[in-house]
């Protein structure tokens, strides 16, 4: 009774979680990659950002994002994606904003395509220099561009696939800690087996089904292969909290079992499910990375940071290939894994005690 | 115990049945068989006529009109004899295969095992010792960002190194594959050669666990250390390092040895990435190559040889612990 407020658990631990600075670090990356794959385009990109054309304002920037958002007028116009030129030879009064770097993560820029400034490099010229500063690959496609809208792959696939292998994880923890008995029995099973596969095997095979492999199914994949782990530590929880006496008194008050499992046992269980599930992002991002890195990512003009890995393998002599791309994967790996243990030591009550 | 191990049994082949039975589905639905996408990869005009597919496809016993799981109880049936089937694209019986890249596979990963434990072992206690001095800091740290470095971007940068920028000098690696000697070639040799070829893929498959285990080893002696006998230990005048070693150490053993256990799978199972990068001839890559092959027979072969391992290992990592902590029964 010191008099001072008492805080929540999550105040409590963001507190704590704050005074580590390398997490911090690492929480802040995060958000730097986040706005990189929110602004891409307008950080790196051939098209203008906004643009006023024959009297209208245009964002065609936006096709970045997706082909179907870019305005109809410039395919009608004939622009091929040259915008510069096109602009000032079919509007001369039209003016526009351009990205801060301008390069395309899809093609090649040609000469003069920017006035005055020369055609993009290709094979094993293209190391980095003033025009491309993380150099070009072999077609002669700009690779910071190429990294820059690849954030968005990396960020999406650690987030959605983990989403899915959370959600997988939990119901499945949470049924067979919560009921026991038989379902217990049976969601312990299935866990078992697939946690037996080795995953990397279970992936490749599942990735060869896919016909057409596009991000999103790599994303599918991988979140439903991840989540045993998230499964066996729910299960604890659960199997832990439901014979406490909240539980108890949430029972007598007449709540259902879905009642008691979403509303008392759950935010009671999230600390300790978060800290692994902030892991399997980290796990998510290298799984994705290595596996555009072996030929089974998507397709190619899908820009993915483990793509450009495995563009280099065939010439080592373009090492630009591999430390750019190599070093943000590791950044992005490492700011997880940091995120995660400073969760871990900001919500977990035993290593607190630890440090006293 | 042997009632112990008789349920244990039981629930493994279970759990195999349940595993074989996925990946033999999986298998057989990806696009393509062994047919087509072998022949059709080399040369397209070599691509098997509609005839000839289906004369092949009644001979391997692969045709559409059986569906999968009959298939698969074929492949059980066969199993149940001791008989793990012939690779479509390597026409050679699977065991063989398994044989030919067990040996490349153990040389790399149990090479690499060892080094991680005699390592690891005096990293982790040195950190204990050293606990919260700057030292200590900077080694976890360092082995922390080494945990997060991606295999596979780490060895692209030893092969850029080492075979790229040092081609030439007395410090040149080479990139691929396991020995560039001729067969005949006398032993030393061959020994030497193969050792500089392996230095790569055991570097790159060393330096991860050892971070990982090295930070288990830390986080175990570091709950230990708070134990009441350690107090009592230092209190009666035990040395430092005595209570380190003797009192300390001695502890954490336990879950240790069933790390080892669960090391297993990875010992014999290799590293398909590690393996692929440096064209490796073990058993993660025949498992990358069987897959592309559409080669049913190695996939399962492989499979189940992957599953039964993982079992044994927590087997073992189960009965171990028994073992060491004679507080625990396996009842």
């Amino acid at each position: 009774m010191n008099g001072s407020p008492s805080h929540g658990f999550w105040a409590e631990a963001w507190r704590r979680y704050r005074r580590r600075p390398l997490a911090m670090a690492a929480l802040s990356f995060v958000g730097f990659l986040v706005a990189v794959a929110i602004l891409a385009p307008a950080i790196a990109g051939t098209k203008p950002v906004l643009c006023r054309y024959k009297g209208k304002l245009y964002a065609p920037c936006l096709g970045y994002f997706d082909r179907r958002l870019e305005p109809v007028i410039f395919t009608k116009d004939k622009f091929r994606g040259e915008y510069p030129r096109n602009l000032q030879e079919k509007d001369p009064d039209s003016w526009a904003i351009w990205p801060i770097f301008f390069q395309d993560p899809y093609r090649s820029v040609r000469a003069d395509e920017w006035p005055g400034r020369p055609a993009n490099p290709s094979r094993d010229e293209g190391r980095p220099s003033r025009m491309n500063p993380f150099g070009t690959d072999q077609y002669g496609v700009d690779v910071l561009a190429k990294m820059v809208h690849g954030t968005t792959v990396a960020l999406l696939v650690g987030f959605l696939s983990m989403g899915i292998a959370g959600t997988i994880g939990i119901i499945v923890g949470a049924l067979g800690g919560y009921f026991g008995g038989w379902v217990d029995m049976l969601t312990s099973r299935i866990t078992e087996i697939v946690m037996c596969v080795p995953t990397l095997v279970l992936i490749l095979a599942l990735v060869a089904i896919v016909d057409k492999p596009t991000i999103w199914k790599t994303m599918a994949i991988i979140g439903c292969t991840g989540w045993t782990g998230i499964a066996r530590l729910t299960r604890g929880e659960f199997l832990r909290l439901k014979s406490s006496e909240f539980v108890m008194a949430a029972r007598a008050a007449g709540a259902g079992p879905l009642r008691i499992m979403l509303r008392h046992i759950l935010p009671n269980a999230l600390a300790p499910i978060l800290v692994p599930i902030t892991f399997g992002i980290a796990a998510a991002i290298l799984m994705e990375s290595s596996l555009s890195f072996l030929g089974f990512g998507p397709p190619p003009p899908a820009a993915s940071w483990g793509s450009l890995l495995n563009s280099a393998r065939s010439n080592l002599a373009m090492w630009w290939l591999v430390v750019f791309p190599g070093t943000a994967i590791f950044l992005t790996v490492l700011a997880y894994n940091l995120i995660g243990e400073g969760l871990q030591e900001a919500t977990d009550p035993r290593l607190r005690e630890a440090r006293k | 115990m042997a009632t112990y191990l008789v349920r244990r049994f039981f629930l493994a082949i279970i759990t195999l049945l349940a595993i074989t039975f996925i990946v033999y589905g999986l298998a057989r639905n990806m696009p393509g068989s062994p047919l087509t996408v072998q022949l059709g990869e080399v040369d397209p005009s070599r691509k098997l006529s509609a005839e000839d597919q289906e004369r092949l496809k009644e001979i391997y016993g692969i045709d559409e009109k059986t569906p999968w799981y009959v298939g698969y109880a074929t492949w059980l049936g066969n199993l149940a004899r001791g008989d793990l089937g012939r690779s479509f694209s390597r026409k050679q019986p699977v065991t063989t295969l398994i044989g030919e890249r067990i040996g490349p596979t153990f040389l790399v990963s149990g090479i690499s095992l060892l080094l991680t434990w005699l390592i690891a072992v005096p990293l982790g206690l040195y950190a204990t010792a050293r606990s919260g001095t700057a030292d200590e800091r900077g080694t976890s740290l360092l082995l922390y960002v080494l945990y997060s470095f991606p295999t596979f971007v780490a060895a692209l940068f030893l092969q850029i190194i080492f075979a790229v920028w040092l081609r030439g000098t007395r410090w040149e690696l080479p990139l691929f594959g396991m020995t560039d000697l001729p067969a005949d070639a006398n032993w030393p040799t061959r020994v030497a050669d193969v050792a500089r070829h392996a230095i790569l893929p055991i570097v790159c498959q060393t330096y991860v666990s050892l971070a990982w285990y090295s930070r288990f080893i830390k986080a175990n002696m570091e709950e230990v250390m708070r134990q009441d006998y350690i107090r009592t230990a230092r209190a009666k005048g035990a040395g430092r390092w005595r209570v380190l070693l003797h009192h300390a150490f001695r502890n954490t053993l336990i879950p240790l040895v069933t790390l080892l256990g669960l090391s297993l799978p990875a010992l014999i199972g290799g590293s398909v990435i590690i393996e692929q990068i440096f064209t490796w001839p073990g058993m993660g890559r025949l498992f990358f190559e069987s897959i592309r092959e559409r080669d049913y027979p190695t996939i399962m072969g492989l499979t189940l040889m992957f599953s039964v391992l993982t079992l044994l290992g927590q087997l073992l990592a189960d009965l171990l612990y028994c073992f060491v902590d004679p507080r625990v029964s396996v009842e």
